[in-house]
């Protein structure tokens, strides 16, 4: 409460009426003792288990935050936690908080936030860096590194340090084509979409002027983006040598009209009006676009472009989501022992026949039942060139201006060199 | 009397000397108090409730001491260890150590910089508040004690009682209110200016790291460009287009207000009540869903763009050059100029009705009198309106007008809903300073707040947009809302 206040004050400097502020009641040592045990300190630790369930007294209390279509699936799944555990009182409240913005609403206020809850793994860095997310340094229902796909555990983690427990693995970007257009050898290079898709009146689309997706011509070539040390600046070769043709690349995808940069929406509303044959997009879009083409649907890895008569696969961010314990959590123990539970085996397979969203768990993730559904067997294609999101807040806004210069044809005729020094400079600026 | 109301600054000059002599006058008579006070007053010194305790008052005495007695206690548990790290705002950083086993967490025991700026703030509010209180104690008592020297009656402890629901009633009545006030907007206020002195952002985020003050660092930022800061440029960027945006805003609804108004008034216009009603609908959807629908039908590939594109609209306009060649979509809320062109187009849409709500008021009182004789006389339409009856408006909602102005500056919900997850700045100056070119001061506030946790920016930002509110307010309403205006007006 006290930081959104703060917020709303700001936001509204004039205009009366906010939230009270009062202070409340630090607790500053959260420990109770309880006699060590010795145990293994990977994998299942059922020993200590049983000392959290003999030492907790009374009800435990916890906050749990999942998005707004996971709240019935959730809900199910706490109701099973609690079945699971018979001889302790549960108080579990399920709020609904989408995981692309979790990371805005926990740091608002650490410490009011839920003790689990659900985050785009995007939010890693800022949300380890303010300290909001409590260290995975042991885990006791299954091993959480052991069992889950590589990718997904290196995006859960920091420095070599796992901070969160993988539940989906399914939130990157990938190809969407309509098979009555395009054949399965034209989706291979960007070019030859291009022209059959302009021999056939359609579009192909791509929101190119956002820096989620711009990131994959650069990534594509060789031109990095990466956060430092620090956690919060960034490093970024995109103005090295050679680097203009890639941008020249772009300002000529921009040049073919059947290309358009589209954001999110508008390719819903392309793809729907039948004007969109071809779409960059994630999972989320699947069902809208399988309803629009039907049997025609299909996905697959991102095509390759051309760099300076090359042609460069394009990359892409990974994308998995997360379920991550607040450090700040009354009730450390339980909240780790359910975020393990909420992202186990057994209910990552239901929450994928529940919810279609694509497991992290690498058995679950293996099983046919996945690799036959389109969208996710594309994801798994475009693996091998995608990265975990790990980038600077400055990162998002430069990027984006770039792309739309680039995609737009560069409108004032910038020398592209000093077009791409003047975003590097935004992105690894330092945080003013 | 006449100059001072031609210039305002004068005016607040001689304000400022009045309060600072009303200040020196404050002290003397304390001073005077003390030093021909009695046993009595010299005793509330020390012990508050004294002086009225000797006159007889002993319930006010112990409840007087009784506040007192709170005021050391808060000092001691509250003020003290809060101001005592006031200055450094802390220095242990948290620091947890999770034991794997007992699968419990130790937390040392970390100062909160956050809540340390805040519980200071408000016990130097409550230490203002409370030598001020004791000012007046020590005066009053004095009071008492020349009342007694005179012979004039001294209230017996139940008339003190009945004073609270009687003749001070007023006081009773405005304390409840006067504390909302004080916890809901001062106080916030002062914590809002405080973090513009400390560097609370992305990397120094309370509770888990320390805040620290940095002086004016941050006002220096927004007021210099170059070296990496682009803060300046796109401040001065924001303040030109924050106030453009302020004008154009306030003048279009409001002269669009009283055309539609006399529009549906006129004599000849069918189905007035209808069309006023219509109107009104618009007002009763919530402002937000409407903005948010606006912008999607706007969008590149959105609606509007589908039939512009169909009905060759689209291409029309990229032959006389207002939409770039390479577009195949009119850039409605994706371009600088159109986008500042589409919020001020779309503002009008939702702020008229409201404006005709005000104006039609103001018009039905307007005198017919004054309308009949210049009919009579032979003034053209163009004449009464311009000679009266904008005249009379303007006399009207004058102190309307700059409310609206101020709420303009501030107007947060057209801003925002439009442009948000839309638009893109070309500029990569502004983009490195997290700013867009459509941003008013406080949607760039917002965002760096909510979006990059730049909360001393953000409060540095807020300072200067209540800084320009507040001298808007100042100098026109003392031009506008002068004492004798209505003879003026006449």
């Amino acid at each position: 409460m006290k930081k959104k206040f703060l917020a709303l004050a700001m936001a509204t400097t004039l205009v009366a009426g906010c939230l009270t502020g009062c202070g409340k009641d630090e607790k500053k040592n959260d420990s109770s003792s309880s006699s060590g045990t010795t145990g293994s300190n990977s994998g299942v630790n059922q020993e200590a288990v049983d000392n959290l369930i003999s030492a907790t007294e009374g009800t435990v209390s916890l906050t749990v935050w999942a998005s707004e279509e996971d709240q019935d699936f959730t809900q199910g799944l706490i109701d099973d936690f609690k079945k699971e555990y018979p001889d302790i009182t549960f108080d579990i409240k399920l709020g609904a908080c989408s995981e692309a913005d979790a990371k805005d609403t926990v740091l608002t206020d650490i410490e009011a936030a839920a003790d689990v809850f659900t985050f785009a793994d995007d939010q890693m860095n800022e949300l380890v860096n303010a300290g909001a997310l409590q260290e995975v340094v042991s885990t006791y229902t299954y091993d959480v590194k052991a069992e889950t796909l590589a990718g997904a555990v290196e995006a859960a983690s920091m420095d070599g340090k796992l901070y969160a427990y993988p539940m989906t693995a399914d939130n990157g970007y990938f190809l969407y084509y309509d098979k009555s257009v395009f054949s399965d050898s034209d989706v291979e290079t960007l070019d030859k979409m291009l022209e059959v898709a302009g021999a056939a009146g359609k579009q192909v689309a791509m929101e190119v002027s956002g820096a989620w997706y711009n990131y994959s011509f650069f990534k594509g070539a060789g031109y990095d983006v990466t956060l430092n040390d620090d956690g919060v600046t960034n490093s970024c070769t995109w103005n090295a040598d050679g680097a203009t043709d890639v941008a020249q690349a772009i300002i000529d995808i921009g040049k073919s009209s059947a290309f358009v940069n589209a954001n999110d929406a508008d390719i819903v509303t392309g793809v729907t009006e039948g004007k969109i044959a071809a779409a960059v997009s994630g999972t989320w879009n699947a069902d809208t676009i399988k309803a629009a083409w039907g049997d025609n649907y299909a996905a697959t890895k991102l095509p390759t472009y051309t760099v300076a008569g090359k042609q460069v696969q394009m990359a892409s961010f990974s994308g998995y989501k997360l379920i991550g314990v607040n450090s700040h959590s009354k009730n450390v123990g339980w909240a780790m022992i359910l975020a393990e539970f909420l992202t186990n085996e057994e209910n990552q397979v239901a929450r994928f026949n529940a919810r279609s969203l694509g497991p992290a768990n690498a058995n679950a993730a293996a099983s046919s039942d996945v690799q036959s559904n389109p969208a996710i067997a594309a994801l798994a294609k475009q693996a091998d060139y995608a990265v975990p999101q790990r980038v600077g807040g400055n990162y998002w806004e430069p990027a984006n201006t770039l792309g739309l210069t680039l995609i737009s044809g560069n409108p004032d005729g910038t020398d592209l060199q000093t077009l791409l020094d003047n975003a590097v400079e935004g992105i690894t600026a330092p945080v003013q | 009397m006449k100059e001072e109301k031609k210039n305002p600054f004068k005016a607040m000059g001689r304000g400022f000397a009045n309060f600072f002599k009303g200040i020196g006058r404050y002290f003397a008579d304390f001073g005077k108090a003390v030093v021909k006070g009695d046993a009595g007053v010299k005793c509330s010194l020390l012990f508050m409730g004294a002086g009225y305790t000797f006159k007889g008052q002993w319930l006010k005495g112990i409840f007087v001491t009784l506040i007192e007695i709170a005021f050391i206690i808060m000092c001691i548990f509250y003020a003290a260890p809060n101001l005592a790290k006031f200055g450094t705002l802390g220095t242990v950083q948290r620091e947890a150590v999770f034991d794997p086993l007992t699968m419990q967490q130790t937390v040392n025991d970390y100062d909160n910089s956050f809540l340390i700026l805040l519980n200071s703030i408000i016990a130097l509010f409550i230490i203002v508040c409370f030598i001020l209180f004791y000012i007046y104690n020590i005066k009053a008592c004095y009071e008492l004690q020349k009342q007694k020297e005179f012979g004039q009656h001294i209230e017996t402890n139940k008339e003190n009682v009945k004073s609270i629901v009687g003749n001070k009633f007023h006081l009773t009545l405005l304390s409840l209110p006067t504390l909302g006030i004080i916890l809901m907007n001062v106080i916030p206020i002062f914590v809002l200016i405080a973090i513009a002195f400390t560097n609370y952002d992305q990397n120094h985020m309370p509770p888990n790291k320390l805040l620290d003050w940095v002086g004016f660092s941050n006002f220096k930022k927004l007021f210099t460009e170059g070296m990496g800061n682009y803060f300046g440029y796109a401040f001065k960027k924001i303040l030109g287009w924050t106030l453009t945006w302020a004008v154009l805003a306030t003048l279009t609804t409001f002269i669009g207000g009283i055309l539609l108004a006399m529009l549906i008034n006129k004599k000849t216009t069918k189905l007035p009540k209808m069309w006023r009603s219509l109107f009104i609908v618009a007002i009763a959807v919530p402002q937000f869903v409407t903005l948010l629908l606006v912008r999607n039908f706007f969008g590149d590939q959105g609606i509007v763009n589908t039939i512009c594109s169909n009905i060759g609209f689209t291409d029309w306009l990229k032959s006389i050059g207002l939409v770039s060649s390479h577009l195949n979509y009119i850039p409605f809320l994706t371009d600088p100029h159109w986008a500042k062109f589409m919020i001020v187009i779309i503002n009008i849409w939702v702020g008229i009705p409201y404006q005709m709500l005000i104006a039609t008021g103001v018009l039905m009182n307007i005198p017919t009198d004054q309308l009949e004789s210049a009919r009579i006389d032979g003034a053209s339409k163009w004449k009464i309106f311009w000679k009266i009856t904008m005249p009379y408006v303007l006399f009207i909602q004058g102190p309307a007008l700059i409310t609206d102005f101020v709420k303009n500056i501030n107007n947060f919900n057209v801003i925002y809903l439009l442009t948000q997850d839309v638009y893109i700045t070309p500029d990569q100056a502004l983009a490195n300073a997290n700013a867009k070119e459509v941003d008013l001061l406080v949607t760039w506030l917002f965002r760096l707040t909510n979006e990059y946790y730049n909360y001393k920016m953000a409060s540095v930002i807020g300072i200067i947009v209540f800084i320009i509110c507040a001298v808007f307010t100042i100098i026109s309403f003392s031009k506008l809302i002068a004492g004798d205006r209505e003879e003026e007006y006449q």
